[in-house]
């Protein structure tokens, strides 16, 4: 039992990193601009498809083509924001609510796009180390699990990187914490959002193609990995870096911690009691001051 | 406050008895004996109307986008079928006993979520709506997955195809006259207060939290009875499908498209997307008819904030 618990915390740990490399992007458009971007899971199935494709066509491993997917998922965000969500902010009363159900119908078409393109099946990621495994000690780590961790670490790392140390990074948290002073202090807001809105979806990319190694992926997934998303964004706080990885962390706990007490058809079920739960008591985020 | 109680001043006074001519004649339809698939086509059309009328009522008037309406819409379902079911009462009688059991849900639920805003009552709905279906999955007597079969009506095919147009129009007739009459009592006036801006309605006087909860239990309660008799119309019970997420934003978007502001907007947006999906659905693949739909959603709440229903109301303004 004892043993058992260690396993799956350990296994639980890892997948939590992919969660919140999976979430890191949406917490931050939320932040700084105020929009619930409910179709970032599905850009995330979009680069698990096309992680599919390079090693399906071409041969070409997953984690080899995602130096070509950032730029193209950049683009996408900026599109994205500059197109859809710009237009939809000067009209609307309610930016959140506005915007919550445009990036929805967003969802919807990029759902169904992709099940005309690659049918309704389920996918499966085989790739040269999918079968290798480690033993540290007693336990045994799968490869994917650890090359998940190794591209969450990089990616959540670089970003707080950027938002520490870089102009830009530091233009980007002034507008989150206020706007009107950033403007006044003679930042952009306009292009300091799009560019955070650019690299909200390029993170989702790596989300996409970290959760590809560890689950099987379809279409309509994009739904229930928005679920751990909410779980990983409300738990950290909405706009934080920190919070996103360290919230990330806990919930693969208690996915691992729940895979070994509750049975599998209850999984679920526990964390959306948990996931109303904390909305119910602390919508600002458990780990916000 | 803009467009308090635009329902009542948009159209002419007159509107009541558009409506009440309107379904005077949809009743007589079944006279001219039309076939089974348009008197079915009818039927979705009428329960969508009253689907996206009933969560008009907190979604449209309130404000407040519940994203989870199908929680609703299963739990009428499944109380009739399980009664059923089990002890063979008919749905017809039964249905009010759906709606309350919906009801009551959303009384429980409604309390501490109501206290949310904006997304995050949006969001909290739409995982409710997951948790139910989840939920009944694991339930002992629910049969799982496989969902329950039920009798059919002990008449012919076609008659009761009648009965139930006939049924599901009273009930949209029902809910469109509470939506109408809504707008023009203290409580719809409560309602858009509360909409346009919750602390100022409170400064004011509104019982925000108390008329909230009275119209999130009464637009429950609609669903649930429209919920109760879809099950028994089905004669098949398919959980994935009462609690299908896809229900919640189809009505979503049916009430957004026509006008959440208006008492027939829902019913315009229900009818148009109706014939919409119907057309699109019988001439290409399923996927292609939904990203018509997100497209759709995506182009009004662009382009049409207020809905389809605010371009005749500025025509009807300025003339």
């Amino acid at each position: 039992m004892f043993y058992e618990l260690a396993q799956s915390l350990t296994s639980g740990l890892l997948i939590g990193s992919a969660l919140a490399v999976l979430s890191v992007g949406f917490s931050m458009a939320w932040g700084i601009t105020h929009v619930l971007n409910v179709a970032h899971c599905a850009f995330a199935v979009l680069a698990a498809y096309l992680g599919y494709w390079s090693l399906s066509l071409w041969g070409i491993d997953p984690l080899l083509a995602l130096p070509a997917m950032l730029p193209l998922f950049f683009v996408l965000g900026v599109a994205m924001h500059r197109l859809l969500i710009r237009t939809t902010a000067r009209r609307a009363h309610d930016l959140g609510l506005a915007t919550m159900v445009l990036t929805f119908g967003l969802g919807v078409v990029m759902e169904n796009g992709m099940q005309l393109a690659w049918t309704p099946d389920p996918r499966v990621l085989k790739t040269a180390y999918s079968s290798l495994a480690f033993s540290i000690g007693p336990l045994i780590v799968q490869a994917p699990h650890l090359v998940a961790f190794g591209l969450a670490t990089a990616t959540i790392g670089a970003l707080y990187l950027f938002a520490e140390r870089t102009f830009m990074g530091k233009a980007v948290r002034a507008v989150w914490q206020q706007p009107m002073g950033a403007a006044l202090s003679g930042i952009d807001l306009d292009r300091v959002t799009t560019i955070a809105y650019g690299l909200a979806v390029a993170t989702s990319a790596v989300g996409g193609v970290a959760m590809s190694l560890l689950y099987t992926f379809d279409p309509a997934t994009h739904l229930s990995w928005l679920v751990y998303v909410f779980l990983v964004v409300i738990l950290g706080g909405v706009g934080s870096i920190l919070g996103s990885a360290l919230a990330g962390l806990i919930i693969g706990l208690i996915i691992g911690v729940s895979s070994v007490f509750v049975p599998l058809a209850w999984n679920n079920l526990v964390l959306f009691g948990l996931l109303i739960l904390l909305l119910l008591l602390r919508p600002q985020g458990l780990l916000q001051r | 406050m803009r467009r308090v109680v635009s329902g009542s001043f948009a159209l002419p006074t007159s509107d009541a008895m558009i409506g009440i001519g309107l379904a005077l004649a949809c009743a007589l339809v079944p006279l001219v004996t039309p076939s089974a698939y348009a008197l079915s086509f009818l039927f979705t059309v009428f329960m969508y109307g009253a689907l996206a009328g009933s969560w008009n009522i907190i979604g449209g008037y309130a404000g407040y986008l519940s994203f989870g309406h199908a929680a609703f819409f299963g739990l009428g379902a499944y109380t009739t079928a399980l009664l059923l079911f089990y002890f063979g009462w008919s749905p017809f009688l039964t249905m009010p006993l759906a709606g309350a059991v919906a009801a009551l849900f959303a009384a429980l639920v409604g309390y501490p979520c109501l206290r949310l805003r904006g997304p995050y009552f949006s969001l909290v709905t739409l995982i409710l709506g997951l948790a139910m279906y989840a939920l009944v999955l694991n339930l002992p007597f629910t049969q799982g997955s496989t969902g329950l079969f039920l009798p059919f009506l002990k008449v012919d095919v076609y008659t009761s195809h009648v009965i139930f147009y006939e049924v599901m129009l009273a009930l949209l007739v029902v809910v469109t006259a509470i939506l109408r009459q809504i707008t023009r009592t203290k409580m719809g006036v409560g309602l858009a207060a509360i909409r346009e801006d919750e602390d100022a309605a409170g400064t004011l006087g509104v019982d925000a939290t108390r008329l909230k909860l009275q119209a999130f239990m009464l637009s429950a309660f609609l669903t649930g009875l429209v919920g109760g008799v879809y099950s028994y119309y089905k004669s098949y019970l398919d959980p994935s499908f009462v609690f299908a997420t896809s229900i919640s934003i189809t009505i979503v978007l049916m009430a957004l498209f026509g006008g959440r502001l208006t008492w027939y907007g829902p019913l315009v947006g229900a009818m148009t997307l109706s014939v919409v999906n119907e057309v699109l659905t019988t001439q290409a693949p399923p996927q292609t008819a939904r990203i018509v739909f997100g497209a759709l959603l995506i182009g009004v709440i662009m382009f049409l904030p207020d809905g389809l229903m605010s371009i005749v109301q500025r025509h009807f303004r300025h003339s």
